[in-house]
């Protein structure tokens, strides 16, 4: 029986020699929720970064090969503390396109800060996290919700839309949006009749609805995500409420106009960035993804995760594998092509979103405002079709 | 002003209080026979929505189109799938850990639910978006004096209380429905007497899980969308409700999910921020559980189940 | 203590069951690729099995019995060894402070649900109360040390809001004023602004008595201060667990949980033993909580809800309800195997609650089940049950 146990104790020390063997691969990583109750747009978006990796390993005027180390941080900030540890403390991987989630990344830039990580924030839209600090490493190529809104309210404005309710989620995405948006709209004279604050988990909508009802707005603003803005726009139905449905980004989905079938009819959003469509990569890019046959969709930040990604590969093509040289050249990024336009970082290492686009839906699919009928006045908006 | 949708609230108030109460009844059922909570409830629901999701779509492409025809065949589908999967979850995973503490099989139960959930996510097609459930059920609206009341939420407030009686008199008046009571009043002496328990518990749980997928398909046909993670809060208010109401009676499920409702409601028209709904009504709960600490209808021996 | 009858044999082996413990421990964390993680938890289950035959583990139990000062002096060098070889893994040694202080968290559930017999399915809000406290008063300028007492002060306090329904109810029942109480909690935070709403709170990192635990220490992480903090705060509580189990407060809290009506026969006053077990127990939960704030440095809402609270219930109850010792492996499995499978990426969750289910299936009680009580020192071994 000794013997076994000398075996046993051999075969654990080749083991810790064999565990420290290097993949000669640069790793960079992905951190998103995969599980829970948004994993759709954090699966969408680890798939575009990985379809990032894929288009950079094919290219044969790469120097490096690359890898993605994929974590998730499941929308939960002690948990998405926990893994921003794990990666960078990690001296192999050398940039992070992290989080979807605002509530998360607002905790874990200290940690990337500590470690000296070059990370790229991919979707979480909260001014607070390039804006409520100075640390160099720290970066975002979507804009905040603050451009996003003042760009819808005085959009609507202008349309002559004069009554607001507003339903937002209770999370930090929600109430956010509610902020931005009920103070843009005040400087461009919209009236707000009320504001509702539920649950994300929230399923029936029915009573705060009729209480919208009788106070007959002409427009319902909802800040919040897909899975409860599908519950409220079918809800919204089954109670004769004719308003414009009016979203954010965190709409701009497949799932939405799947969800809602042909209620999605009508619904307006706005998300920070040309539309990928318009752009000549942006159209690379979802063909690539269709090639990949990916089981799910980019969704609405998946060309953000993309063009992070490749921002990193690029700054780290261009620097060599050293964390603080990648965080230079990243703050000095400026005009730089991408899928979602030009990024260009300011001192916070905000990109300076230069354009919103609008978006409607129209028989089935987001449509870009200014190609839609509704703004040649062949449909209205207003009417029920 | 509240007054002019009183109506709207009220239908909506008895839909809620519908749904939850037929998940309630099932939490009461399983307590009654083993003394246990089953965390999985609220997922075995959304299951049981997805699954007819799952026979609509197959019907359809099949080409299938006479809606009634359609329902039926949907809610049967769903009914016995979910039936079987709750007597399978008795069968493995309840049944064997009788012999320990009861709360070993509410932490095996959660996993259970965690499971089905992560499962529905992962292996439906694009499952972790919300899904939209066909409308079965005709829009059309009565209006009775000044109250506007939609067809559907009619058929949904009568079939599901239909179902709940439809169980109660099971339980009451079949050799099934006293097998049942006998072990809720005491397994030991039901067991001499020749009741086959696993059998009888298997029986138990496959009926309240399918009435847990009827709660699905009414949610469904209700909400017209079905998502992943609607069971979750589902499952706690049914638990709620139950133990609200008094563990171990039907009546008490009814009465609690109704109240329930009725508190949600109530807190969505006080509250400027209605996500203090939930705050108000849990809130009550812990007061009355403090006023009634075995619930409204007091649980008695004699009258488990 | 000296007893005869302890063979060399017997010490040698328990000495080595337990480093060959504390090795696939390390090798666990440590593992990165699928491969070694594999690899690891082969030998792991290799050596169990092989221990197992040879009631290595039994040894061990009499040595612990019959050389406490030995056994835990022991511990202490393992526990050090650890550390050092682990000083500049900071991943690993924030999940070893991560997982300490869930434990320690999970001592109070046990004085409250194994010992007494209450069910607290809030204890992420207790959790949150405590964390929540020390993030006011740090960002206030409050000692730290102070303000995680305060925490655990905090916890024991709103608990009490919460005895009277506590008290009147049980089982079920109990367990649903609980569940109210952690769903309206999460709500609460996410609405008051005043608590840094849905987006959280920042803390300061922490500063014991000129000791910075943001800086570096012993040439190593600045995570060693967090892990050598909470093992000395989790001993702590350990140590008060295991004396109340054993003193006649534990006989007392056995007794209000078996049998409610016989004990107050006896003239135990039944309400004043819960309310102790529960003031008992949020405290540590509160202290616990405090720590896990600051070592986090920032929390929200979305990390005290009702799953969380399961999440804590989940590992009292795999360890074997009313077994502290069974705890620190749920604890290690509950909170470092979702961690080790994010390789699976979207899979992991999903994995995770089907190897729960596995050994539950195959150890109903939980891993080690609570041993029955020792009156004389020749009954049975203390701490893992047949």
């Amino acid at each position: 029986m000794n013997r076994t146990l000398l075996l046993l104790i051999v075969c654990c020390t080749c083991h810790f020699g064999c565990s420290s063997e290097e993949n000669s691969s640069v790793k960079i990583g992905f951190i998103g929720p995969l599980t829970g109750g948004v994993s759709a747009n954090g699966i969408g978006g680890r798939n575009s970064a990985d379809l990032a990796i894929k288009l950079a390993n094919s290219d044969p005027t790469k120097k490096n090969q690359y890898e993605l180390v994929v974590l998730d941080d499941e929308c939960k900030p002690n948990i998405g503390i926990q893994v921003a540890t794990k990666v960078a403390a990690n001296p192999n991987i050398l940039g992070v396109v992290a989080h979807y989630c605002s509530a998360v990344a607002v905790g874990t830039v200290d940690v990337f800060h500590k470690f000296g990580m070059p990370m790229i924030v991919w979707g979480a839209v909260l001014p607070k996290i390039t804006y409520g600090n100075s640390y160099p490493e720290v970066h975002r190529v979507n804009g905040t919700m603050i451009n996003q809104n003042d760009v819808a309210a005085k959009f609507m404005v202008d349309m002559g839309y004069k009554t607001w309710v507003i339903i937002h989620d209770t999370t930090d995405y929600g109430k956010g949006h509610n902020k931005y948006f009920s103070e843009s709209l005040e400087k461009y004279g919209g009236t707000i009749l009320g504001s509702f604050g539920v649950t994300a988990d929230q399923q029936d909508f029915n009573a705060e609805l009729t209480k919208i009802k009788s106070l007959n707005p002409e427009v319902i603003y909802f800040g919040g995500i897909t899975p409860i803005g599908v519950r409220i726009r079918t809800q919204m139905d089954r109670l004769n409420i004719s308003a414009v449905f009016q979203g954010t980004s965190g709409i701009i989905s497949d799932a939405y106009i799947e969800g809602t079938g042909p209620l999605a009819e009508r619904t307006l959003a706005f998300r920070e960035g040309d539309a990928a469509e318009r752009l000549p990569g942006g159209s690379v890019f979802l063909e690539e993804y269709k090639k990949q046959q990916y089981s799910s969709p980019p969704e609405a930040y998946g060309p953000f995760a993309f063009a992070a990604t490749n921002l990193l590969i690029a700054a780290i093509e261009n620097t060599g594998s050293n964390r603080e040289r990648i965080t230079k050249y990243l703050n000095q990024v400026r005009n730089y092509d991408s899928v979602i336009g030009k990024i260009t970082f300011d001192e916070y290492g905000q990109n300076m979103v230069p354009l919103i686009t609008k978006f409607v839906v129209q028989d089935g699919d987001w449509v870009i405002w200014e190609q839609s009928e509704y703004k040649s006045g062949e449909r209205n908006l207003s009417q029920k079709p | 002003m509240i007054l002019d949708f009183l109506d709207q609230y009220l239908v909506n108030g008895l839909v809620l209080g519908v749904i939850y109460a037929m998940v309630a009844v099932g939490f009461t059922l399983f307590f009654g026979v083993l003394n246990i909570i089953k965390f999985s409830h609220g997922d075995v629901l959304m299951a049981g929505g997805f699954a007819a999701l799952l026979a609509h779509q197959t019907l359809t492409s099949l080409g299938s189109e006479l809606t009634i025809f359609n329902l039926i065949v949907t809610i049967i589908f769903a009914v016995l799938s979910m039936g079987l999967l709750g007597a399978l979850a008795a069968r493995f995973l309840v049944l064997p850990l009788k012999a320990a503490p009861p709360l070993n099989t509410l932490l095996i139960t959660l996993m259970l639910g965690l499971a089905i959930r992560e499962a529905v996510r992962l292996f439906y097609p694009n499952g972790s978006n919300p899904k939209p459930f066909p409308r079965l059920l005709p829009d059309t609206s009565t209006t009775l004096q000044t109250f506007q009341i939609r067809t559907d939420s009619l058929i949904i407030i009568f079939g599901g209380l239909g179902a709940i009686l439809f169980l109660h008199l099971l339980i009451k008046n079949t050799r099934l429905g006293l097998a049942i009571r006998a072990i809720a009043q005491d397994s030991e002496t039901a067991r001499l007497m020749g009741i086959n328990f696993r059998k009888i518990v298997l029986g138990t749980f496959a009926l309240g899980s399918g009435l847990a997928a009827l709660a699905g398909v009414a949610n469904g046909l209700y909400y017209n969308e079905v998502n992943f993670s609607m069971g979750l809060f589902l499952g706690v208010v049914g638990f709620s409700s139950a133990v609200v109401g008094g563990l171990g009676s039907i009546l008490g499920a009814i009465i609690g999910g109704f109240l329930f409702a009725l508190l949600q409601t109530l807190g969505a028209i006080w509250f400027t921020v209605p996500a203090y709904k939930d705050v108000f009504a849990f809130i009550i709960i812990i007061v009355i559980m403090a006023c009634r600490p075995t619930g409204l209808l007091s649980e008695s021996s004699s009258d488990r189940v | 203590m000296m007893h005869s009858n302890l063979k060399i044999s017997t010490i040698l082996t328990a000495v080595l069951t337990m480093g060959a413990m504390a090795v696939f421990f390390i090798s666990f964390l440590l593992a990165e690729t699928e491969i070694s993680l594999l690899i690891t938890v082969a030998l792991g289950i290799g050596f169990f099995i092989f221990a197992k035959n040879q009631s290595y583990f039994e040894n061990m139990i009499i040595f612990s019995n019959q050389r406490p000062v030995f056994f835990h002096g022991l511990i202490i060098i393992i526990i050090s060894l650890i550390l050092s070889i682990c000083k500049h893994e900071h991943f690993a040694l924030f999940m070893i402070a991560s997982v300490t202080l869930y434990a320690t968290a999970c001592f109070g559930l046990t004085l409250q649900l194994g010992y007494a017999g209450l069910t607290n399915f809030a204890g992420a809000a207790f959790l949150g109360i405590g964390g929540y406290t020390v993030a006011i008063l740090a960002n206030n300028n409050v000692p730290i040390i102070l303000s995680v007492l305060f925490g655990g002060i905090t916890a024991s306090l709103i608990g009490s809001l919460l005895i009277l329904p506590i008290l009147r109810t049980r089982g079920h029942y109990a367990a649903l004023v609980t569940i109210a109480f952690s769903l309206l909690f999460k709500t609460f935070l996410e609405l008051n602004e005043f608590l840094g709403g849905p987006q959280g709170i920042k803390i300061p990192p922490m500063n014991l008595f000129g000791w910075s635990f943001s800086e570096p220490v012993l040439g190593g992480s600045f995570y060693i201060s967090y892990v050598i903090l909470s093992l000395i705060v989790m001993g702590v509580v350990l140590g008060i667990t295991r004396l109340v189990e054993k003193s006649w407060l534990g006989l007392h809290f056995d007794s209000v949980r078996i049998d409610e009506v016989a004990s107050s026969c006896f003239g135990i006053n039944i309400a004043f033993w819960k309310i102790t077990a529960f003031t008992i127990g949020n405290f540590f939960i509160g202290i616990s909580g405090g720590i896990y704030a600051n070592m986090l440095g920032h929390i929200a809402p979305t990390n005290f809800t009702f799953g969380d609270s399961l999440i804590l219930i989940s590992i009292v109850i795999l360890g074997g309800i009313g077994n502290p010792i069974g705890v620190l492996p749920a604890a290690f499995l509950i909170l470092v195997l979702p961690e080790k499978l994010q390789f699976i990426q979207e899979y992991r969750l999903l994995l995770f609650s089907i190897l729960v289910i596995l050994v539950l299936i195959y150890r109903p009680d939980g891993l080690l089940n609570r041993p029955l009580r020792k009156f004389y020192k020749e009954w049975g071994p203390p701490f893992i049950g047949k």
